[in-house]
């Protein structure tokens, strides 16, 4: 029962900051349709800002994620304007084409400023050390990130579904010719659902560092997996998303524990499993 | 609301050779490249090998993603079967004639792609895009696993194979490689330009179009798309059976997402949909990386970036495709 | 074929004898991509190495031309390898960061008269593959042999083994139960997890569950190493008493600094640190800090090649700067002299380096670093992976 739980806890932790770092990319995919390879590489400037800020400036560790969010979204912008907006509504394979150039560019700027070596993110002495649960500890960082995972899934699903800004943007992605007419500035709609998922990379890119510590490869070598969970979930929604970071984040941890011989085998076959069944994602909608 | 597949996004491209001639055009630049390569690079034949093994794989990847519009990254699987096919019946069971390794790199690449192809056409768009990274994961782990086989992570050494017609030897110098590979290339260039211009080549093309008007005129889709991954993965297992025997080694790479990645890279970088933009993205791609990274080894992939973004930027349809439909607005305005 | 064949063969002695004065040694190694920072060591310590020592032997000029392998791919390598030989017409290949990259160049070097020197790649079996290879690295049977020696020694008898799922971890896997088992300890558990790990509180419960007094660990150096530390630290190990020995990729000096606290006291046998207090290290780490530009990012594989060009300047000594791999190999068997990292020579029947090992667990320095301090020697140790393999 306890070996039980204690999967179940890390379970949880992982499945969360898998969360925090794929949210924004679910934002990009399912709600602006634009394949963004480059998530990850947005996820690392944000831990290069973040790291730089609150290592080398010494800065408190809240001021170095606001950092690190904002400054993300400033790189990001030019990056919008020149390169994105060519591609909104272009081919899938475009896509793919120019965002994972993009991430080439990306990573080799940051090899050649950063240099190859890890960066860290130092944690304030609340979120260093563990927590006692009684049965076992857990490091309090990986708390902290699942109440941030809780925080964004809640504020997003209430930005979506909620605000006037959320119908905007849910009429401009389901037929942008029609919403423009009615008066939506599709143009704005799309910069700021850009900014923000690429808000979202940046803060998830900070918050895990922990579990995946930054360095310039870290663009594409986790670019897999944050693609495999949001798809897993079907892009664009919320819920979806954060069960199939859940699902998936529980099935590596018990496989890895179980049989760790076999992880790999274990997590790619659920993700087959899981497509098999539902053929659109988890919480993918009918016909978009 | 989910992705829309690629099937309906990638532009269409209308046949444009009435006759046979431009087959025999395209055999004729193959061959003089060929002959152009060979004499101006003499020295980089390994090279050049290399590049004729990677030109199979993104042949075969756009018999599926150009033609049938499946979303694929893990097209490595089909070609790395081949090559471990080869490699292992050379390597563990002293079957060292090059024809009868390439075509056990041909049944296993077939084999890979009947695999491959009744796992990933069970979904569309981003999801299938899923599935092949799974699969290509897997087929990876595999190869892992079964290291006395394989060889794992430290790679199959030992391959052999013995001269080829009993007159060649694979050397140092690479020529017989080289001679190897364009034969291979030619002949399955023209196999391949048959078959996507007859009627199943056709049949799959529509698929892609529009796969219920098909199903309702009859036709099975999937039991076309499953016959052409086959194909495919004939076709990969020939580029990974000229890799095992030119190189005489294997690695987990060729089985790897990086590769799967790579080819799709290179094949969207040419054009989608026509074989030629299939050999134009590998050959720009492969030479444009050579140079770039003897140049600046340290820093070259920034440069290869550059060029993606720049081939989308002003090459939408990739370098052969936008070649081609510049062309072709030349000739209509004419 | 066959005519025009030697006919370039001959041509290609012939210039090697005659008009060398231009020697040129081919790099292959990752200078991009996920293991840059190891080609940059490659880098930092051939150009410490020529900056100490000049850039001719004799009358010859020496050139480096490097190129470029991110991630191991053997067939990638060998057609670089190819292209340095035929192409750029070097006399030399060295380098190899991975073990399938250099087993695949291993059938060109009698062909081409090239001899290899391998500067990392540390699977044992390599240098059996042609009497062309000689080593200046290490093997991870040499480096994770006497940390099973150290665990007996502090009282642990029940140990958990860890490795990545590939080559070398099966290898260290391999070593450290042999030397354990022979030290009269016993491995408990065994366990083989993808390399793509990113969560390692599953795994620190395994060992936890297991009860084992101890954990052998091996992982590339690298991101992995951080997670496999923290959640080491995190889940109560080290405070449980759960004592942490490994060979020393995973307390590779550039990985220190992001290590920082966590990694603090843990025990590693390896055959280099950058604190080894002699005075041959004293100059080669202000030479090759230089080289590198961050100090901080200085590693093991800039040793590696630092002695690997030794070994090469003394192979153009020997042969007046003609090809002759055969006559270059032959001249540095045996060859002993004192390295950065202690006393070294080239075993004359294996080509692989031997060489101290020592144990080191890192401590904090005065100015805040951490650094692997050396707390015992163990002198001149072969290869014992070798005589496993065969």
């Amino acid at each position: 029962m306890q070996t039980v739980l204690s999967i179940a806890i890390d379970a949880l932790a992982y499945g969360m900051v898998l969360f925090v770092i794929s949210i924004g990319l679910s934002v990009t995919m399912g709600l602006m349709r634009v394949v963004n390879l480059a998530h990850g590489a947005f996820a690392m400037i944000g831990g290069y800002i973040a790291s730089y800020a609150a290592r080398d400036l010494g800065l408190a560790y809240g001021f170095a994620i606001v950092l690190a969010v904002f400054g993300t979204i400033l790189i990001a912008i030019p990056i919008e304007r020149l390169l994105y907006r060519r591609i909104y509504g272009a081919p899938e394979l475009t896509q793919v084409l120019m965002t994972i150039g993009i991430t080439f560019c990306i990573i080799g700027i940051a090899n050649y400023v950063f240099g190859p070596t890890l960066k860290t993110v130092p944690l304030p002495p609340q979120l260093q050390g563990s927590v006692d649960l009684g049965f076992r500890a857990i490091a309090t960082h990986r708390l902290f990130a699942i109440l941030c995972g809780l925080a964004v899934a809640l504020a997003l699903w209430y930005a979506i579904e909620k605000t006037a800004f959320g119908v905007k943007l849910r009429a401009s992605v389901d037929n942008a010719a029609m919403a423009a007419a009615l008066g939506v500035r599709t143009e704005i709609v799309y910069a700021v659902s850009f900014a923000v998922a690429v808000g979202l990379a940046a803060f998830g890119g900070v918050v895990g560092a922990e579990l995946l510590p930054v360095e310039p490869y870290y663009a594409l070598r986790y670019m897999v997996t944050f693609l495999v969970v949001v798809s897993v979930g079907g892009a664009g929604s919320i819920p979806g998303a954060l069960l199939a970071c859940l699902l998936l984040g529980g099935i590596d941890t018990t496989g890895r524990y179980l049989m760790p011989e076999f992880g790999e085998f274990f997590f790619y076959l659920a993700v087959i499993a899981i497509i098999c069944v539902f053929p659109r994602g988890l919480a993918g909608r009918a016909k978009g | 609301m989910s992705m829309t597949t690629t099937n309906d996004l990638i532009a269409e491209r209308p046949a444009k050779h009435r006759f046979g001639g431009g087959d025999l055009i395209g055999l004729g630049v193959i061959l003089a490249l060929a002959v152009i390569g060979y004499f101006l690079f003499p020295n980089n034949l390994a090279l050049l090998t290399r590049i004729i093994a990677i030109a199979l794989l993104v042949l075969s990847l756009d018999l599926v993603t150009g033609y049938c519009g499946v979303a694929t990254l893990g097209h490595a699987a089909l070609f790395g079967a081949g090559a471990y096919a080869a490699g292992i019946v050379s390597a563990h069971y002293g079957i060292n004639d090059p024809i009868a390794m390439l075509a056990f790199g041909i049944v296993a690449g077939a084999i890979a792609g009947l695999i491959c192809g009744a796992v990933i056409l069970r979904a569309h768009g981003l999801p299938q895009l899923v599935l092949s990274i799974a699969l290509i994961h897997l087929f990876h782990e595999f190869a892992n696993k079964a290291s006395s086989w394989t060889g794992g992570s430290d790679g199959l050494s030992g391959i052999a194979p013995s001269a080829l017609i009993g007159l060649y030897e694979f050397d140092l110098w690479g020529r017989t490689a080289y001679v190897f590979g364009v034969v291979l290339l030619v002949l399955v260039f023209f196999i391949l330009r048959l078959i996507v211009r007859s009627p199943f080549g056709m049949l799959c093309r529509a698929i892609k179009e529009d796969p219920i008007r098909i199903r309702s005129m009859g036709a099975s889709p999937k039991a076309a798309l499953m016959k052409m991954y086959i194909i495919s993965g004939a076709v990969a297992g020939v580029g990974g059976a000229l890799n095992a025997i030119s190189t005489q080694v294997v690695g987990l790479d060729s089985l790897s997402f990086t590769m799967s990645a790579e080819s799709l890279v290179m094949l969207v970088l040419g054009g989608t949909g026509s074989l030629f933009g299939a050999l134009t993205g590998t050959i720009v791609f492969m030479f444009f990386e050579d140079v770039v990274s003897a140049a600046n080894p340290f820093h070259w992939l920034t440069m290869v970036g550059a060029l993606l973004i720049a081939v989308v930027l002003f090459a939408p349809k990739g370098l052969f495709g936008t070649a081609a439909a510049f062309v072709a607005r030349r000739r209509e305005a004419k | 074929m066959k005519r025009t064949f030697l006919a370039a063969l001959a041509a290609l002695a012939m210039s090697g004898a005659a008009y060398a004065d231009t020697i040129k040694i081919g790099v292959v190694g990752p200078f991009s991509g996920p293991f840059a920072l190891q080609g940059k060591n490659f880098k930092a310590g051939i150009d410490a190495y020529m900056a100490v020592n000049g850039s001719k032997v004799g009358d010859d000029d020496i050139e480096i031309i490097y190129r470029d392998v991110p991630q191991a791919d053997p067939a990638q390598s060998k057609a670089l390898a190819q292209e340095l030989v035929v192409k750029e017409g070097v006399q030399y290949l060295a380098g190899f960061y991975f073990t399938p990259d250099a087993m695949a160049v291993t059938p060109l070097l009698e062909q081409a008269n090239v001899p290899l020197v391998i500067m990392n790649a540390a699977t044992s079996a390599i240098v059996t593959k042609s009497p062309l290879v000689v080593r200046t690295s290490f093997t991870t049977w040499q480096t994770s042999t006497p940390i099973a020696k150290v665990a007996k020694d502090a009282g642990v008898s029940k140990v958990i083994s860890v490795v990545s799922d590939y080559g070398p971890g099966v290898d260290a896997e391999n070593a450290f139960k042999a030397g354990f088992e022979a030290a009269g300890g016993q491995v408990v558990e065994a366990i083989r997890m993808p390399l793509a790990t990113n969560d390692f509180s599953p795994i620190m419960q395994r060992i936890k569950d297991s009860g084992a007094e101890g954990v052998f660990a091996f992982l590339p150096s690298g991101p992995t190493t951080l997670g496999f530390v923290k959640a080491y630290n995190e889940n109560g190990l080290k405070s449980g008493g759960i004592k942490f020995f490994a060979p020393g990729d995973l307390t590779q000096e550039s990985d220190l600094p992001a290590l920082g606290e966590a990694a603090l006291g843990i025990q590693t046998t390896f055959h280099y640190a950058v604190s080894h207090d002699s005075p041959e290290n004293k100059a080669f780490v202000e030479a090759a800090s230089k080289a590198i530009g961050n100090p901080a990012e200085l590693s093991f594989p800039s040793i590696g090649a630092y002695d690997g060009m030794h070994v090469i300047y003394k192979m153009i000594e020997a042969t007046g700067g003609e090809q002759d791999a055969q006559k270059a190999v032959d001249a540095v068997k045996g060859l002993a002299w004192t390295s950065p990292r202690g006393p070294v020579s080239i075993d004359p029947e294996s080509r692989h380096i031997t060489q101290n090992i020592y144990l080191r667990e890192v401590a904090k320095a005065d100015d805040g670093t951490y650094y692997n301090k050396e707390v015992q020697t163990f002198e001149k140790q072969g290869d014992p992976g070798l005589a496993a393999v065969k």
